[in-house]
This record gives structure tokens, C-alpha cells and sequence, in this order.
């Protein structure tokens, strides 16, 4: 690994005496430079802009049980060199705090926030502190990811503590979109200002039910049934993440996973993306009201989907994947049926983008809209086809090759009109290089093995990371291995994590029917609810139900007109 | 028979094919969209059941008070006036109590019971949806006027069922190209179903409303559609006709009539089903230009054209 070696002594000689420790981290090359926590925003700040390279996610983990105390990682990465940088720093055990760096870096804003939530590690001087992840009710001092707090706590509702959300600017008026809405396939609130028509302002209420997935897999899982768990953190492109878990994992034991396997790999995830790729544009002609795109392109799906089926055995949820490889071959005898499905596609998918091209009024809707520039796609950390919408060349499979995307070339889609035209160009031709892509990796797969046997039992304390480019952009995983044959910390970062916080800058400006497509051009992925929020649109005031409180309003039934 | 009789005849069939066949060209409407889709589509009596679940439910009001409750029914009776004055391949029933005016004026009434409707609630998509109402009114509807207009100036006259049977003319072809794509507006389609535009305003000014206040929006909305094909039909085309004034001719007529705007409405349905919904400003901006290519044609006429 030269370039980490490069990197090394740039960092070495840049931070000085700053650098407290370095080393490489796993078997892909990431490096960690551990500083003091009083420097983090210093040389997050060089690293950022002197070293050019891109926010990723913030780690934070609770080392007291190995009595280090609280240990924040801020994850980057360095597309051109292909490498992985983690800036490290500990804090006590009693009243830890870190100074925050999303003043230097603004895509750290959210990362920050979340272990402020989840483990109560403090950034000082944070913009935003309000809570992020956490429930209304959930009381305040409580922080499920430290060790000492079980998975199956159930504490008592609290009250008072949801985070207040932004009142409209001036004359402004609120327009509720969410928690539920048409077309929103999952709960999210976004509270957006609007003059008239003109959007003037964005807040925003997520993570309504936030599953406690990381929880589950330092706590109660092992290994090997954490890529069960990890398939399910995502109701379209779960292959993603279960590659992203296992591939996190070997890097972190150094394991060598058969060549055939790693095709296999690609295979599936290819075919992940081209089925979320054609949902993805049903779901953007539904947003416009277009429903003819939903409906054939959802049709064309179907076969993608029965093929999945064919080979893993499920439409979704795959269960292929294992540390060390997959469980299930495609044998030869199966490649002929995958190129014919795939090949029918790619004749309609042609036509679809002829169609989409010459579309006039498509176009009207598209062009121009819930512009992202180039800037800030890069500053707030955009991801997969919303960053490459905005004219940045990154994609993981070039970028930070696994899998088999080593062996074969990866032909990367950008464009520079920065519009939600430009997100949906790079779908729809990015599905043709997928196409592309499976036929290859079809006609050169090699035979062998398809799992790595692993002769001893994983040695606890080591980290790795890995990325997936998901159809919706990057996912990444960490993982620090533990006793008990489970993970001491999981950390997953899916890819409209980064995305949704360029939202409110993208919606600048436009129209409240542009909001829908804007959102919708991101290819969005939330989670589930219980809870709801009421705005007074009068008065402005917001409401928050407690979930006690609807379900004694439930139950004395609600009277005519009474649901307000 | 006399020609009281005549008249109560006409108004009685006129009731009834505008009551109760409007929900049929809905349904047709329906399936051939779900052909356009690849999907099976539901029965063509949909519509009918549609209504008929709508009206014999609970009305549930968010906003009590006396717009959201008479404006449903308001903008259905205006609606259901306004059919007595235009040609179904039959001179109107009301045809001489009332003239080109009083029809626009019935269906702008309408379309503002529709925008009173949305004001009265609270919701903000209602407001959204009343104030995009309105703007489609003074653009789209300002459309269908100077079309209409044209009709009249080339036909020297203003009694609907009058101008029906004037030939064909220059200036009439530039009416009916405008008068068709303002038409997609008014009915309520895509890509200028903007009011209601259920991805963005969850169905605007209509938010709030359920059960038989619903029903009867929607019933007005599936009339419209055979009021407007009809005019249309009428004014512009006026053919395949039967001539004669015999009462078999008229019943035929009156058939033919019912077919032609159902073939009319294959039209509407796959510019609806091929489109997708502009923004508000992109349909001012259309509507804009169409309106100066509407006053040409009325210039044409003028010139006798």
C-alpha cells in the first residue's frame, strides 16, 4: 500500500508533533491518525481541505469496558488514492466531549448529532445540537449504545424532549409534508416554509423508528447472523449491506475470500441495482403524476425479480452472503437464463431512455430542479447518483474497488447539470453499464471455492471498513471485532444518511411541486413510525402527541371533526 | 305533441344522459388508461359504485360551516344547469332562455364553488389547491371563453344551439386545437390536474371533503366531461349528423352525439395518460401563449374566415 504510506508521511509531517499515533487499520489500507481531542477540528479542517478529502461518517464507540473511555472516529475518504483515513480521538469516561468539526466540515452535521444521541458523547460547539435519532419520549440521560445499557430496555416514556422544530420565516406559510404523504413510501417530516408557491425554509423530523439494528449486532448476534439483519436494514437494496457488513469483517481479519465468491458478489449487487434502478424510475414518473412510467417500468422489473428469485431463492432478502464468501453458487447452467432476462431489459431500457430524452414536458419537470451544486454536493457529503447528478466523479466500485470490480472495468456516469434531470440521466444509463457489467462478470467468472474457511476463531479488538455502492450511493460499514464471536461495534451508514442532508439546499428556492421530485430524485430510503405531530397551521404551534396520549384518544374514539 | 311537450321531453332525456351516462365515460376513461398501463383496470361501472359508496357514507367535516356545505352541492347544480344550454346533436332544451354567457358564467361558478370549497378548510393544501384553482381559472377557462367567442363571432350570433349548425371555417379549426388542450385543464387531467395534483397537494381543494359532499364533486367533474366534449362536438365538428327534424333523427342525433365525446374522450385520456403534470407557472406561461393563439382565431372570424 503505497499511498497509505504517502498519505502517512504527509500526515506525519503536516500534524507534527499533533499525530499522538498512526497506523493502518485493516486489510484495505484505511489508516487512523490518533490526535488529541482538543486538535480534531484542526486537523479535520486539513485533512478536509488540505488533503481534499470527503467526509464519511462519524464512529463512536464506548471503550470503557477496555478502560479507555469514549473513542470518536471521523471517517474520510480519499477517492483519488483510493484509501480510507480515520481521524481518531478518545475522551473520559465521565462527561465525555469532543469539540465538534462540523464547523469546518459541514457533512460531519448529522454523524455528530447521532453520537451525541446514542452515546452521549458531547460536540462542543455544535450548530445543530437537537436531537437526531433518539425518540420524542426517550428519556434524556439514557444512551442505548453504551455498553452498560442492555438491548431490551424499555424505559419509561419521558416527556418534553422532542427536539423543536423551526417556525415559518415572516408571513411564511407551513406546509406539512410527511409524516405520511402519497408519495413518500416511508415516514419522514419535513416541515417546509413556503411563500405561495416558493419554498422558503425546511425543517426536518426523521428516524421515526429507528430499529436499533447496530444495537442488536453488538449485543445479541454473531457474526455470521448479523448479515441476516444487515439484509434487512434496507427493503430494496439489502444485498448491499450484507456485502458491506461481510467485507467490513474480513478486511478487519485479513480473510481471503475465493475469487469465485467475490464474482458472485458483483453479480447480485448489479442485478440489485438494475431492479432498484427501474423501481426508482416507476416511482419519479409516479411523483410527476406519470403514471404510465410506474406502471411499465414496474412491469419490465418483475422478470429481474423472478430471476433473483431463481437464483437465490428469494425476490429480496437474499440471504447469500456469509463472512468469508456466499452461501449458494450460480452454476453455469443458470448464466444463459440470467443474460436472456437482462438482455430483454437492456432492448426496453434503451427505448425508455429515447423516450425520457425527447420527453418535453418530462424535461420541463425535471430540468432545473432541486439544484445541488457541485460545491455542495461535495461540502455536505452527497453520495452515489445524487453526487454524480452534480457533476462528482465518485463511485465506490472505482474509487475503493471490491468485490470483483477489481477484475473488470466499471465504466462511472456523471453530469454536470446538477438537477434532477442529471440524477435521472446517470440512473438510467447507469443500469446499462450494470447490464454490461453482468454480462461480463457472467462470461469470466472463475470456478473455485466459494467460501473461506476460517481454521481459528476471529481475534477480538481488530477494525475494519468497507463501501458498497448501493443504487442510492455509497453504504459504509465499520466493524470492531469482540468477543463471543459477535461485533463490539457495528456501525452502518446507508447512503441516504449523506444525501438528505443536501435536502434543504437543494430545495432552496423552488416550488412546493417541486419539492416531491426533488426529494424523490435522491431515491430516498427512511424507516417506520408510531408516533405522530400535529401543526396548528394557524397558529404555528406544534402539537406532539405522545403515544400514550393517541392511544387514550383512540380509545375514546374520536368524534366528528374531532381529529384535530 | 306541442312544443311544451317537446321541450319537457328534451330536458327530461338531457337529466338523465347527464346524470347517469357521465359516469360511464368515466369508466371507459378508466379502462383505457389501465390498457395504456399494461394493467387490467376495474369494470367500466366503477364510477358508478364509486358514487354510490361516496354518497351513502358519513359525511365527515373538518371545517363546518355553510361554504363547506353548500359549495359541494353548488358546483354540481351549476355544472347541471349549464348542460341545459349546449347542443347535444339536439338543439339545447334551455337553448333560447340563455346564451353562450350564461353557460361561461354557470361553469365559472362552478369552478369558484370548487375554490370557495378549498378556502373554507384550513388545510394548506386546500389553500394551495384553491389559489392554483384560481389561477387555472383566469388562464385555461380564459381559453375555453375566447374560443368560444370565436364560434360566436363567426356565427354572428350567441345562442349556442344557433351556432351549432354553422358550418365549417378557418377560424373555427384554430378554436377547436385551443379549445381541446384548455378542455385537459378544465376536466381535470393531465398534465394540467395541477389544483389537485395528488402527488404534491393530496387532491388540493378536495382534502378535506368525504362521503357524499366527495361524490358530489366528483359527479360534477365526470358531468364537465360530457358538457365540454359535447360543445365541443357541437360547435367545432358537427358531424356525422342526421338531417331532418324528425324525432327518430333526433333520438339518433342525439346518440351519435353521446358517442362522438365518447370517442372524444380516448383523446383526453391518452394525453392524460402520456404526460406528466406540469408546474403551475410552466401552465400560466402555456396557457398565456394559447390565449393570443385563441384571440387570433377570433380576429379570423371577425374577418369572416
Amino acid at each position: 500500500m503505497s499511498e497509505s504510506s504517502a498519505l502517512l508521511s504527509t500526515l506525519g509531517s503536516h500534524l507534527g508533533a499533533k499525530l499522538l499515533e498512526s497506523f493502518q487499520l485493516d486489510a484495505s489500507g484505511a489508516l487512523v491518525a490518533t490526535v488529541a481531542a482538543s486538535d480534531l477540528r484542526d486537523v479535520a479542517l486539513f485533512i478536509h481541505e488540505g488533503l481534499d478529502a470527503r467526509f464519511v461518517i462519524s464512529v463512536g464507540t464506548d471503550c470503557r469496558p477496555m478502560g479507555q473511555g469514549f473513542r470518536v472516529d471521523h471517517i474520510f475518504s480519499q477517492d483519488r488514492r483510493r484509501t480510507w483515513m480515520v481521524l481518531r480521538a478518545f475522551t473520559g469516561a465521565d462527561d465525555p466531549k469532543v469539540p465538534s468539526i462540523t464547523p469546518v466540515v459541514r457533512a460531519a452535521a448529522w454523524a455528530e448529532r447521532e453520537f451525541q444521541d446514542l452515546l452521549g458523547i458531547e460536540a462542543v460547539g455544535h450548530p445543530d445540537p437537537r436531537r437526531l435519532v433518539l425518540a420524542d419520549d426517550w428519556p434524556a440521560a439514557l444512551h442505548p449504545l453504551r455498553r452498560d445499557v442492555p438491548y431490551d430496555i424499555h424505559p419509561e416514556p419521558a416527556v418534553g424532549q422532542a427536539p423543536p422544530l423551526a417556525s415559518p420565516p415572516g408571513n411564511a406559510m407551513t406546509v406539512p409534508i410527511g409524516p405520511f404523504f402519497p408519495v413518500l413510501e416511508e415516514p419522514v417530516f419535513l416541515k417546509v416554509f413556503a411563500d405561495g408557491e416558493e419554498v422558503v425554509g425546511l425543517d426536518y423530523r426523521g428516524f421515526f423508528s429507528h430499529r436499533g439494528i447496530e444495537k442488536l449486532g453488538d449485543s445479541k448476534l454473531t457474526y455470521n447472523e448479523v448479515p441476516f439483519l444487515a439484509e434487512r436494514i434496507c427493503g430494496i437494496c439489502g444485498f448491499v449491506h450484507s456485502t458491506a457488513y461481510a467485507q467490513a469483517l474480513e478486511n478487519a481479519v485479513g480473510a481471503e475470500v475465493p475469487l469465485r465468491a467475490r464474482y458472485i458478489r458483483s453479480v447480485v449487487l448489479e442485478l440489485e441495482r438494475i431492479h432498484s434502478h427501474l423501481l426508482w424510475l416507476g416511482i419519479a414518473g409516479h411523483i410527476l403524476g406519470f403514471d404510465t412510467v410506474l406502471m411499465q417500468t414496474w412491469r419490465m422489473r418483475e422478470p429481474v425479480m423472478w430471476l433473483m428469485e431463481r437464483i437465490t431463492g428469494n425476490r429480496k432478502s437474499y440471504g447469500m452472503n456469509l463472512v468469508g464468501g456466499v452461501r449458494r453458487d450460480i452454476p453455469k447452467d443458470e448464466h444463459p437464463e440470467i443474460v436472456r432476462v437482462i438482455q430483454r431489459i437492456e432492448k426496453e431500457w434503451l427505448k425508455i431512455i429515447e423516450a425520457v430524452v425527447e420527453d418535453t414536458p418530462l424535461l420541463m419537470r425535471l430540468s432545473k430542479v432541486g439544484v445541488l451544486s457541485a460545491l455542495d454536493a461535495r461540502e455536505l457529503g452527497s453520495v452515489g447518483p445524487t453526487a454524480r447528478g452534480s457533476n462528482r466523479p465518485i463511485d465506490v466500485r472505482i474509487d475503493h474497488p471490491y468485490a470483483a470490480y477489481d477484475r473488470i472495468p466499471v465504466h462511472g456516469v456523471w453530469k454536470d447539470t446538477c438537477d434532477a434531470a442529471g440524477r435521472t440521466l446517470v440512473r438510467l444509463e447507469e443500469t446499462l453499464e450494470s447490464i454490461r457489467q453482468v454480462k461480463q462478470l457472467l462470461a469470466e467468472m472463475p470456478d473455485g471455492p466459494i467460501m473461506h474457511t476460517f481454521d481459528e476463531a476471529l481475534p477480538p479488538g481488530r477494525e475494519g471498513i468497507s463501501a458498497v455502492e448501493a443504487p442510492r450511493g455509497e453504504v459504509i460499514h465499520y466493524v470492531m471485532t469482540g468477543e463471543d464471536a459477535r461485533p463490539y461495534r457495528w456501525r452502518v451508514r446507508a447512503p441516504t444518511y449523506a444525501n438528505l442532508q443536501a435536502l434543504a439546499a437543494s430545495l432552496q428556492g423552488m416550488r412546493i411541486a417541486d419539492v416531491p421530485i426533488t426529494l424523490g430524485s435522491m431515491d430516498p430510503c427512511f424507516s417506520c413510525t408510531e408516533r405522530m405531530q400535529v401543526v396548528d397551521v394557524r397558529s404555528g404551534a406544534v402539537r406532539v402527541y405522545s403515544p400514550g396520549e393517541l392511544r387514550e384518544m383512540a380509545r375514546a374514539g374520536l368524534g366528528r371533526g374531532g381529529a384535530r | 305533441m306541442n312544443e311544451t311537450a317537446i321541450v319537457t321531453l328534451k330536458a327530461l332525456a338531457y337529466l338523465a344522459l347527464v346524470l347517469f351516462a357521465s359516469p360511464l365515460l368515466e369508466g371507459v376513461m378508466r379502462k383505457v388508461k389501465a390498457i395504456v398501463h399494461s394493467r387490467k383496470g376495474p369494470p367500466i361501472t366503477q364510477p358508478y359504485l364509486d358514487l354510490a359508496k361516496l354518497l351513502i357514507k358519513e359525511d365527515v367535516v373538518s371545517e363546518p360551516g355553510p361554504v363547506a356545505r353548500f359549495a359541494p352541492p353548488a358546483a354540481f347544480a351549476c355544472v347541471l344547469a349549464s348542460a341545459f344550454f349546449v347542443p347535444f346533436g339536439v338543439s339545447a332544451p334551455a337553448g333560447s332562455a340563455g346564451d353562450l354567457f350564461v353557460f361561461i358564467y354557470l361553469v365559472t361558478l362552478s369552478t369558484s364553488c370548487v375554490m370557495a370549497a378549498g378556502l373554507a378548510q384550513s388545510s394548506p393544501f386546500s389553500h394551495l389547491g384553491s389559489s392554483r384553482e384560481m389561477m387555472m381559472l383566469i388562464s385555461a377557462e380564459a381559453v375555453i371563453v375566447i374560443s368560444l367567442l370565436g364560434v360566436a363571432v363567426g356565427g354572428h350570433g350567441a345562442l349556442l344551439s344557433g351556432l351549432a349548425v354553422s358550418g365549417f371555417r378557418w377560424s373555427s379549426l384554430v378554436g377547436l386545437c385551443c379549445y381541446v388542450l384548455a378542455m385537459q385543464a378544465l376536466l381535470g387531467k393531465l398534465p394540467f390536474d395541477i389544483p389537485e395534483a395528488e402527488q404534491e397537494l393530496m387532491e388540493g381543494p378536495f382534502i378535506e371533503y368525504s362521503g357524499p359532499s366527495l361524490a358530489l364533486f366528483k359527479w360534477t367533474f365526470y358531468m364537465k366531461q360530457l358538457v365540454f366534449g359535447s360543445l365541443f362536438f357541437n360547435l367545432f365538428i358537427g358531424w356525422p349528423r342526421v338531417a331532418g327534424g324528425s324525432v327518430a333523427g333526433a333520438l339518433l342525433n342525439f346518440a351519435v352525439n353521446f358517442v362522438a365525446v365518447l370517442v372524444l374522450s380516448l383523446v383526453v385520456v391518452l394525453i392524460d395518460a402520456t404526460n406528466p403534470r406540469l408546474r403551475i407557472d410552466q401552465s400560466l406561461r402555456f396557457f398565456g401563449g394559447l390565449a393570443g393563439v385563441a384571440a387570433l382565431g377570433v380576429g379570423l372570424a371577425a374577418l369572416g374566415w
